[in-house]
């Protein structure tokens, strides 16, 4: 997924360490991209998959 | 290492680096085919692909790198890239980089040749460049960098015969030196002539990374010469004391304006060509004369026409007014009504502050489908990389009014969410910036809930929306000027690269919007509950009319009924429950298109959210948010009752 701000390819948010916001109860459901900043919405589990079929087409 | 000979027996190895989605993973398995290993590299969770390939008769071992954007991390996997690059010595490192980019990938190349690695450039997917029209004189680019550069189409297999010639025959010897400014080179030149151990990478790198204030560069300088330390730390102290200019800008503005010298002579964009509706839009976003208009012209109908009227409008009264109100309700208080015949009980669940009555109908009715046209608008924008051009057209604006260009970011961030936004304020520089853009998005940022839910209550209202404008811009850009004059300091200025503008994607637009919408459900819906409850338990107790006792006096000055308190410490809760505490009361006919707008306006700068208020103290301690939390309460009621007054005086909105 990339950064909805600054474009860049967020890591995977189990590979992110990154300090929750404190403000989601229940556990942060946003992924704060490590160089902008900016909250991306976390995937829920069925969309996940769908977006990786689309990622696969991607160069990478 | 053990996982090495598992691989293969190879002395010599090749690593793959660059950014992510620039067809890496592609070129490491046309070069290793089937036998490669993926694990972690050692203590951390990041993967690396480690796989054997064989060139002229001589095997060598391939390391495929986790994406990275610079050879500074941020990342853990930019780290454990950097790590591999520094550790494992590798014949050849592989810059793969996208034709289509070059501006923006070629900078980091230079990082990597200045850091004295054995540097090969791959330039990938050139058919699609070429296919719009770009063409790349590659012996030149190859002339001017001093390393081999090879255009290819990995997918395609274009160029990997090249591109394994080049490794085959690569000479290590051979380095390319840039020149920074005299003054940057200056600087270096006075760091490095401290470093006299032997590193993996030449010391004039090294001293770039100190000057950046590269932790792991400074943890590895401590380590390998402790007595030169405080020599070390002397020269670097006293060239950031001396220039007065963050660095890691500096030099990064250096990395470009050499990068573009690079390139203006070896990219070649084909004459007939007019640039793309995109790139022209692109350019009209960021320019003040067109930028404004066009942001006029999204806000209207992204936000006015597509939240106001048809998301607040048609959306909530099909939900609200139809489905709530003739089917729903009825139903569930006549359930409850007959299920029990105790007050305290039926008042809880269906009375006026009722957890179904108030909490549900809240949540579901009236602002799901506000905030659910807002997110999708807001997805739209996010998906066609419309942020960071508003960034760069507010910094303008910014600079005028003397602030600094760099707050733009968390303003900006805060139309998402202030609480996230208030934290982001840690990336200024100065503690007077943080207190100014913690201040500012405290008073006049509304959160993207709340902006949904006033947009679309006062775009019901002739006339409402421009004055709730203006008011809240006027105060934001007065307020801003002012602490700006009261606060001085230094200006730095703001940079920021832009990703390319594009058609929205139907795919991600929606699994955005679906996204933000059940976050923000599981997020507010617990919270609409808990708020009733505590209303609930408020008016059984008389606690309730206490505070709207003592809120009167505020409450009446602004020419608002006696009401509309409740909405005030609903927003307490949340911007946006209080929000839709309005937008109840103006569907009752509660409230005057004038009592309305100075409502909304006193509600938007009027205190931040419980969580905001937390993370303010967090970040800035009890004093300091004390002190804005009480500063905005003035501010927000002293213009609530300033506009009611204008108002009135001059008869708009009567
Ligand atoms: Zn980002
Ligand atoms: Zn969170």
């Amino acid at each position: 997924m990339k950064c909805g701000f600054c474009g860049r390819t967020l890591p995977p948010p189990d590979k992110l360490r990154q300090k929750p916001c404190g403000a989601c109860l229940g556990g942060c459901r946003k992924i704060h991209c490590p160089w902008c900043g900016y909250e991306n919405p976390m995937v829920p589990g069925l969309l996940r998959r769908w977006r990786k079929k689309d990622n696969s087409k991607e160069n990478d | 290492m053990a996982v090495q000979s598992e691989v293969c027996p190879a002395e010599r190895k090749i690593v793959l680096v660059g950014n992510p989605n620039v067809g890496k993973s592609v070129l490491f398995n046309a070069l290793t085919g089937a036998y490669t290993v993926v694990s972690n590299y050692p203590g951390t969770s990041v993967e690396v692909s480690r796989g054997c390939c064989e060139i002229e008769g001589v095997s060598y071992e391939v390391l495929d790198t986790p994406g990275m954007y610079s050879l500074l991390p941020i990342t853990e996997e930019e780290r454990v890239a950097r790590e591999i690059l520094l550790k494992e010595s590798a014949h050849t490192v592989v810059h793969v980089i996208d034709a289509r980019n070059l501006e923006r990938m070629l900078p980091m190349t230079l990082q990597l040749v200045e850091a004295g690695l054995p540097v090969v450039l791959l330039i990938n997917i050139l058919d699609e460049a070429e296919r719009r029209g770009m063409h790349i004189d590659i012996p030149l680019l190859q002339e001017k960098l001093g390393i081999p550069v090879i255009g290819g189409a990995m997918a395609r297999k274009r160029g990997l015969s090249e591109l394994r010639q080049a490794i085959a025959s690569y000479n290590p010897d051979v380095k390319a030196v840039f020149g920074y400014s005299h003054e940057l080179e200056k600087d270096l030149a006075k760091v490095s002539r401290h470093l006299t151990d032997d590193y993996t990478l030449v010391p004039r790198s090294i001293a770039l990374l100190l000057l950046q204030k590269d932790e792991d560069a400074w943890a590895l300088i401590k380590k390998a010469e402790p007595s030169r330390l405080e020599a070390i730390e002397k020269a670097v102290n006293d060239t950031i004391y001396e220039r007065r200019m963050d660095l890691n800008l500096r030099i990064s503005l250096e990395r470009k304006r050499i990068c573009r010298a690079i390139l203006e002579e070896v990219i070649h964009q084909q004459a007939d060509r007019a640039p793309t509706f995109f790139e022209k839009l692109a350019a009209w976003t960021i320019n003040p004369w067109t930028g404004f208009p066009l942001l006029l012209l999204v806000l209207y109908f992204g936000i006015y026409v597509f939240v106001g009227k048809f998301g607040a409008g048609t959306l909530v009264d099909l939900l609200e007014g139809g489905l709530f109100e003739d089917y729903i309700n009825p139903w569930v208080i006549d359930l409850v009504q007959k299920m029990t015949s105790w007050y305290w009980l039926r008042e809880l669940l269906v009375g006026e502050y009722g957890v179904f009555t108030l909490g549900v109908r809240y949540a579901v009715a009236l602002v799901l489908p506000i905030v659910g046209t807002f997110f999708l608008a807001f997805s739209i924008m996010e998906d066609v990389g419309y942020f960071p051009r508003l960034a760069m057209l507010v910094d303008r604006i910014f600079k005028k009014i003397g602030l600094n260009g760099r707050a733009v970011i968390p303003m900006v961030l805060g139309f998402g969410c202030d609480t996230m936004a208030t934290m982001v304020t840690r990336t200024l520089e100065t503690v007077r910036e943080r207190i100014i853009v913690t201040l500012l998005l405290a008073l006049a940022v509304p959160c993207s809930a709340q902006l949904g839910v006033i947009m679309g209550l006062l775009s019901e209202v002739p006339g409402a929306l421009p004055v709730w404008v203006a008011c809240v811009t006027l105060v934001f850009l007065a307020v801003g000027f002012l602490s700006a004059r009261l606060l001085p300091g230094e200006r730095p200025m703001f940079y920021m690269e832009l990703p390319p503008m594009r058609l929205p994607q139907a795919r991600n637009v929606l699994i955005k919007t679906v996204s933000r919408m059940q976050w923000y459900f599981l997020e507010i819906f617990p919270l609409f509950i808990f708020a009733s409850v505590l209303l609930w338990a408020g008016k059984m107790t008389g606690a309730l009319n206490g505070l709207v006792r003592v809120m009167a006096p505020a409450i009446s000055a602004l020419g608002l009924p006696a009401k509309t308190t409740a909405a005030f410490i609903f927003g307490f809760f949340r911007r946006d429950f209080g929000a839709a505490g309005l937008y109840d009361m103006h569907a009752q006919g509660l409230l005057s298109p004038r009592q309305l707008t100075v409502a909304a306006v006193t509600m938007t700068l009027f205190v931040p959210c419980i969580a905001q208020f937390l993370m303010m103290k967090k970040e800035r301690g009890w004093k300091v948010s004390l002190g804005i939390f009480m500063m905005v309460t003035l501010l927000a009621f002293g213009v609530g009752w300033g506009l009611n007054l204008v108002l009135g005086f001059t008869g708009w909105l009567a």
